[in-house]
């Protein structure tokens, strides 16, 4: 007899029915060819969104690494003064900033790299000994312990004339001025990405609504409240947002992941500085499920408001 | 009427109150409609009028109520307003004018959750079935159970047993799309009973099937409301009503409704 066969699954049926993506007793009848298309447009979206926010997350990481960089480091210039020895000049100002508590190291670049460091103004030519050419002091500072580098500066200025102390704020500021542009504009693109997402679900709600009119019909008349519609309605389209999540969501993932391996050894050698950027570090796995997450949720509850919106008009 | 019935064995259907189990056995007799006991009127229209836009009404004056444990036959001749008259009781239309009062409570004044508490005390058997298609037949005949929110495994075996006692044992995996005209109805039966109702509304339940699965069907109604259950069928088969002794008959013609009297 049918009776004694399982009713619905075997264990593993019952286990994967306990999740929601696999295993669903769906009251919304499924549109195969909606659906697909609905889950692929969800992808392209998902994909596009898990870029930007990565792309943004790995912006402000950048950024943020940089500005620590620049800030645990001050450079001292000494012009050449008429009369004056500069390499007298350079003694007396390490002496000085050694002599400084929160300074860890002071290096004096010699002429060479100073000159090294104009070369893509000046030129590599011989005539370039002749100039004048500033001396650098690189001074690395203990960031937990910084010294107060306007005093630093004054007292430098007053003992060696022509030195003057640079703590790159002008940079860190554009920096951090860049990075905040950036990622505004990638939070209001994420967010059309995800308006879109929702209004593209909005409206295959609607279409779902009119095509499953009768079910509705009957489903209410069997004494189901709006409410269990519209979990139905909400639970149907909320796994097809995170099945569309996930497909766009893991190929913003390969692409990182290919981006990464590609930088990494273009030619057997690891780019510099590239491939020192947290591409697909922990963080970008994190933003991109982040993103499926929100897509699912998003899909889930405009599915839920249409319904509610909707189903007033159907009774 | 009763003879023809007689030399068949009917089938008695109680109900345990608290496992909401149903168990069966058969027992030899004629069908016959409970006899009513007023404790309430399940259904009470007062003067209900229904139009359709501005022309003339499509049900006018109509009263009448229903008790419970009774068996009704409601009858017309087509175009008669039968359905109209159910849809009116299970509140798919609102009269035009008049007063609809289910269970005690008057349907002008209710809420939607209160509309869906109501229904839940009517099982609706429809003319087309209305059942799911992309459901198996254990799952249509189940639904009403699940949308209240019940665990399955407290009605698995309640469901299975009822679609054996309609004769849908085998088909319980199939989809109404494999179904036949007569096993569709017995599983739009077996859903409207599941939730064992105390009001049954069936229009035109018989309307799809032989006569001997029309008497099948009957008996299956006959025993409802043995077990509790009123029962309105509509139907314009005058041969089905006068296989139910004792059944009282609401008749629909000239857009009014005549009660007959019941011969219990």
């Amino acid at each position: 007899m049918s009776e004694k066969r399982p009713l619905r699954y075997g264990m593993f049926g019952a286990m994967m029915r306990s999740i929601p993506l696999f295993g669903r007793d769906p009251l919304v009848a499924a549109d195969q060819v909606t659906d697909r298309a609905l889950v692929a447009v969800i992808a392209i979206l998902t994909f596009l969104a898990a870029l930007t926010a990565s792309a943004a997350q790995l912006t402000a990481a950048t950024a943020m690494r940089w500005q620590v960089m620049m800030a645990s480091e001050v450079t001292v210039q000494l012009k050449p003064q008429a009369g004056r020895s500069i390499d007298a000049d350079i003694v007396r100002a390490s002496d000085i900033l050694r002599g400084t508590g929160g300074i860890t190291s002071v290096k004096v670049l010699s002429r060479e790299e100073s000159a090294k460091l104009l070369e893509p103004w000046l030129g590599s030519a011989s005539s370039i000994e002749s100039l004048p050419i500033p001396r650098l002091i690189t001074v690395q500072i203990d960031t937990r312990q910084p010294p107060d580098l306007t005093s630093v500066g004054k007292m430098l200025s007053d003992a060696v004339p022509g030195a003057s102390l640079d703590d790159h704020r002008t940079w860190t500021k554009r920096l951090g001025h860049l990075s905040d542009l950036f990622l505004t504009a990638s939070f209001g693109a994420l967010l059309l990405v995800v308006m879109t997402t929702g209004l593209t679900i909005v409206f295959a709600t609607r279409g779902a609504m009119a095509g499953n009119r009768e079910i509705i019909e009957v489903l209410h008349f069997i004494g189901a409240d709006d409410r269990y519609i519209a979990g139905q309605f909400q639970s149907h389209f909320a796994v097809l947002g995170v099945r569309g999540g996930l497909l766009g969501g893991g190929a913003a993932l390969l692409l990182a992941l290919t981006l990464k391996f590609s930088m990494m050894f273009p030619d057997g050698l690891p780019f510099s500085g590239i491939s020192e950027m947290p591409i697909l570090d922990w963080q970008t796995v994190f933003v991109t499920f982040g993103v499926i997450m929100l897509v699912g949720i998003v899909a889930g509850l405009a599915s839920r408001i249409t319904v509610y919106r909707t189903i007033g008009m159907l009774a | 009427m009763a003879n023809q019935l007689s030399c068949c064995n009917g089938i008695e259907i109680s109900f345990d109150p608290h496992h909401a189990l149903t168990t069966l056995k058969k027992v030899e007799g004629s069908l016959q409609a409970f006899p009513y006991r007023s404790v309430g009127e399940l259904v009470r229209f007062e003067n209900v009028g229904l139009r359709y836009g501005v022309g003339a009404e499509t049900l006018t004056d109509v009263s009448f109520s229903i008790e419970p444990q009774s068996f009704q036959f409601l009858t017309g001749a087509s175009g008669t307003g039968k359905t109209t008259l159910l849809r009116l009781i299970m509140q798919a239309l609102k009269p035009t004018r008049g007063t609809v009062v289910l269970f005690g409570q008057d349907t002008s004044l209710l809420e939607k959750d209160g509309l869906t508490a109501l229904r839940r005390r009517m099982g609706i058997v429809f003319q087309d079935f209305r059942l799911l298609d992309h459901l198996t037949t254990y799952e249509n005949v189940a639904l009403p159970l699940k949308v209240q929110g019940r665990d399955e495994v407290t009605y698995r075996a309640e469901v299975t047993e009822l679609l054996n006692w309609v004769g849908l044992g085998e088909l319980i995996h199939a989809k109404p799309p494999i179904l036949s005209g007569g096993e569709k109805q017995r599983a739009s039966i077996a859903r409207a009973l599941v939730a064992q109702p105390e009001l049954l509304l069936a229009d035109e339940p018989t309307g799809n099937v032989d006569p001997s699965l029309a008497r099948r069907l009957l008996r299956l109604f006959v025993e409802m409301n043995r077990s509790g259950t009123a029962i309105l069928i509509a139907t314009h088969d005058l041969g089905l009503m006068d296989q139910i002794d004792g059944a009282r008959r609401l008749v629909l013609a000239d857009r009014r409704l005549y009660v007959e009297a019941s011969d219990v």
